[in-house]
């Protein structure tokens, strides 16, 4: 089923049946399986999962960047400004990661090549993709620092990496990435190497930048936390599937997957007193022995007969809302479990 | 009395201190380099424990925050001696650590254990996980030896893991059932004091929640203390009695969790706690609560450390280290404007809800 948790005519980004398997000695392994979504201009889209779940791959598929082998991509199509991603050539591919598509991801550090000064990898990409000469593209590289916050550009611009904290990497890193003034930003746990204050830092830039230049953003996170101040629409993926998918502020009132439950129910909040956890009971699936039914079905509070056979789908819960889960009638989340009525 | 934050209170008279650490210091001298040497440059000092002060109580949990540089590793590690300490003194249950002996260094190290991020790096890939704790268990002459295997599965059972698991490899475990094994380990010699570094985020959101209850449970149940070193104050506010908060070396802010997390008075914990993400569904608008990094441990700031990245920062920080100002019993600031109304505007100024009202 197609995600229409918003008008497709906004869309920028859609994926219909994305379906990415790992070949190896193992098996087969499926690591993305049923994938539909749409990302409308200007929008967050957070996805939030765990390790294994798929997130990273799905990343990378839609830049088409996993390698084959041992990496096998399908999709009925990935659909970006009017183009099919999946028909385009690798040369093609390049221009649309380079200028249209930017991508942040995890680990900062090993971002930047070290023995390259932080101003000539900027520029680099703005020589490449704008045809702009040395001395321009040094200029737009000092004003895309000074964009991202780094002080006194024009001087750190010669700088090598090794001079700087994570956090000016990071934004170096982003200040790459907007180098081709991108409509659609995808970050990859981009706070996640960092401290609590400069990832603070760093989500406020992101936010600063949407605003400004109104790109669409896709935030991967494991934090909850995160994506409930970044997103507008949040797509919760379990062992390489979708379970839920919708805006973010209905699903964290009223969340129709026994695994968001579950993640809510989870986290200690620092704004709470005495919050009782309930922890997921069990371990995350291994994606090369996954059976039949619902993935989530041997870790779940709720799980009945039905459970282990379904052909898993996602259906409408409510306006944009979709679950993977048959039975999400039988998720009753206190509201009081999330302090949403702040 | 220490008020916790269900309200009960317990004894807290400073004899009930089972650790004491005096102005403790960890110094790592940083190697010349050459051209260090050839501009005839001194050798420097990293200060990574820069003069802390606390103590922990017998059952009662603390909680050490503070950002990467701020020292709580080290502190915790100095406190078993993992590292040597350059000045101050730690005391245990009376005893000087670092005055002790071979021997008496052995019965203090069963006395306190350590449990890390990663406990795989702990544990020896070639030795199945049963081995691994019969051999703590032997090592320290816990039980005569026929009762070894008795005990060994009355360890894994007592955090969480069946029977089987004493067959398995370190490598078959995931992370959540490691971190399970090495808090066995550690609970093999029967300690009084875990020392807990960072022990849950290394985890997943839905496992972190496993391991957090666990600990719970075997506090209450064991009557275990606990020094709970963590970055994550989600994490620390939900096990923690009272909580230390270091920044550069040093600790800024010390009280129970619900002085720390409701009344804060230290600027940098203020914007620490503002600069958590909170479970709030609302799009943030606002600038972040702390501009610029750490400054490096090398290059410490005159007078107050915080100074260069404080919003009330005065000519005062520079040039004279606030002293510990006392707001409560149990709550101690260093910052010279702990009592002053303007502290109390960067929170107002700042408040974590701010961009939420009016909804």
């Amino acid at each position: 089923m197609v995600d229409r948790s918003h008008s497709a005519s906004a869309s920028l980004l859609e994926v219909e049946d994305l379906r990415v398997e790992f070949v190896s000695s193992r098996g087969t392994l499926v690591a993305n399986r049923n994938i539909s979504f749409s990302v409308a201009a200007g929008e967050t889209l957070g996805i939030v999962g765990e390790s294994g779940s798929g997130k990273s791959v799905l990343c990378r598929a839609i830049l088409r960047l996993l390698p084959s082998p041992p990496a096998q991509q399908t999709a009925k199509r990935i659909a970006f400004l009017g183009r099919d991603l999946m028909q385009l050539s690798e040369r093609q591919m390049q221009e649309v990661r380079g200028q249209d598509i930017g991508m942040v991801f995890q680990n900062p550090m090993t971002s930047l090549n070290p023995v390259w000064t932080v101003g000539d990898q900027i520029s680099e990409g703005l020589r490449i993709h704008k045809g702009l000469g040395h001395s321009e593209a040094r200029r737009a590289a000092v004003r895309l620092l000074r964009q991202v916050g780094i002080p006194s550009p024009e001087i750190r611009v010669d700088d090598y990496p090794y001079r700087w904290s994570g956090g000016m990497i990071q934004r170096a890193v982003i200040a790459m990435a907007m180098a081709g003034s991108p409509k659609l930003l995808l970050a990859d746990e981009p706070t996640t190497a960092l401290d609590v204050t400069i990832q603070d830092q760093i989500l406020s830039l992101l936010m600063e930048l949407q605003r400004a230049t109104h790109m669409s953003l896709v935030l991967v996170s494991h934090d909850m936390g995160v994506i409930a101040e970044t997103s507008d629409r949040l797509m919760v993926l379990y062992a390489g599937q979708i379970v839920e998918i919708g805006r973010t502020r209905e699903i964290f009132e009223n969340p129709a997957h026994p695994y968001t439950e579950g993640l809510l129910r989870s986290i200690p909040n620092v704004g709470d007193k005495e919050r009782q956890l309930t922890p997921i009971r069990g371990q995350p699936p291994d994606l090369a022995r996954l059976e039949d039914g619902c993935p989530f079905a041997p870790r779940c509070r709720h799980v009945s007969a039905d459970c282990w056979t379904a052909d898993l789908q996602l259906a409408e819960v409510g306006d944009g809302h979709m679950t993977a889960c048959l039975h999400p009638e039988r998720i009753r989340l206190s509201k009081t479990l999330v302090d949403v009525e702040q | 009395m220490a008020m916790r934050e269900d309200g009960s209170m317990r004894p807290q008279s400073a004899d009930s201190a089972l650790l004491r650490v005096e102005d403790l210091r960890v110094e790592f001298p940083k190697q010349r380099s050459l051209a260090d040497f050839i501009l005839g440059r001194q050798a420097r000092v990293v200060k990574a424990v820069d003069g802390i002060s606390f103590d922990v109580r017998k059952g009662e949990t603390v909680g050490l925050v503070g950002e990467s540089g701020s020292g709580k590793t080290t502190a915790g590690r100095a406190i078993l001696r993992l590292n040597k300490l350059s000045h101050g003194r730690v005391i245990f249950d009376g005893d000087d650590v670092s005055a002790l002996d071979y021997q008496a260094l052995g019965r203090f190290r069963r006395r306190v254990q350590m449990v890390f991020q990663d406990p795989y790096s702990s544990l020896n890939p070639r030795l199945r996980i049963g081995s691994a704790l019969a051999e703590a268990l032997r090592f320290h002459e816990i039980v005569r030896d026929n009762e070894i295997r008795r005990e060994v599965l009355e360890l894994l059972s007592l955090v969480g893991l069946d029977a089987g698991m004493a067959e398995r490899w370190p490598r078959q475990l995931s992370g959540g059932q490691r971190q399970r094994v090495g808090l066995a380990r550690a609970l093999a010699v029967r300690p009084q004091l875990l020392v807990l570094d960072e022990p849950v985020a290394a985890l997943d959101v839905s496992i972190q929640a496993q391991i957090l209850n666990l600990l719970r449970d075997l506090r209450n149940g064991l009557g275990l203390t606990m020094l709970f070193i963590a970055h994550e104050l989600n994490v620390v506010r939900h096990m923690s009695d009272r909580v230390v908060v270091m920044y550069l070396g040093k600790v800024m802010e010390t009280g129970t969790t619900e002085e720390i997390f409701e009344r804060p008075r230290h600027p940098y914990t203020q914007l620490l706690l503002k600069a958590v993400p909170r479970l709030v569904p609302v799009k943030r608008q606002r600038a972040p609560a702390l501009e610029g990094d750490v400054p490096s441990p090398l290059d410490v700031p005159s007078g107050c450390r915080f100074r260069t990245r404080c919003p009330i920062a005065q000519p005062r920080c520079a040039m004279e280290e606030p002293a510990d100002i006392v707001v409560s019993v149990t709550q101690k600031v260093r910052c010279h404007f702990a009592l002053d109304p303007r502290v109390a505007s960067v929170m107002t100024n700042s408040d974590p809800y701010a961009n939420r009202r009016g909804e």
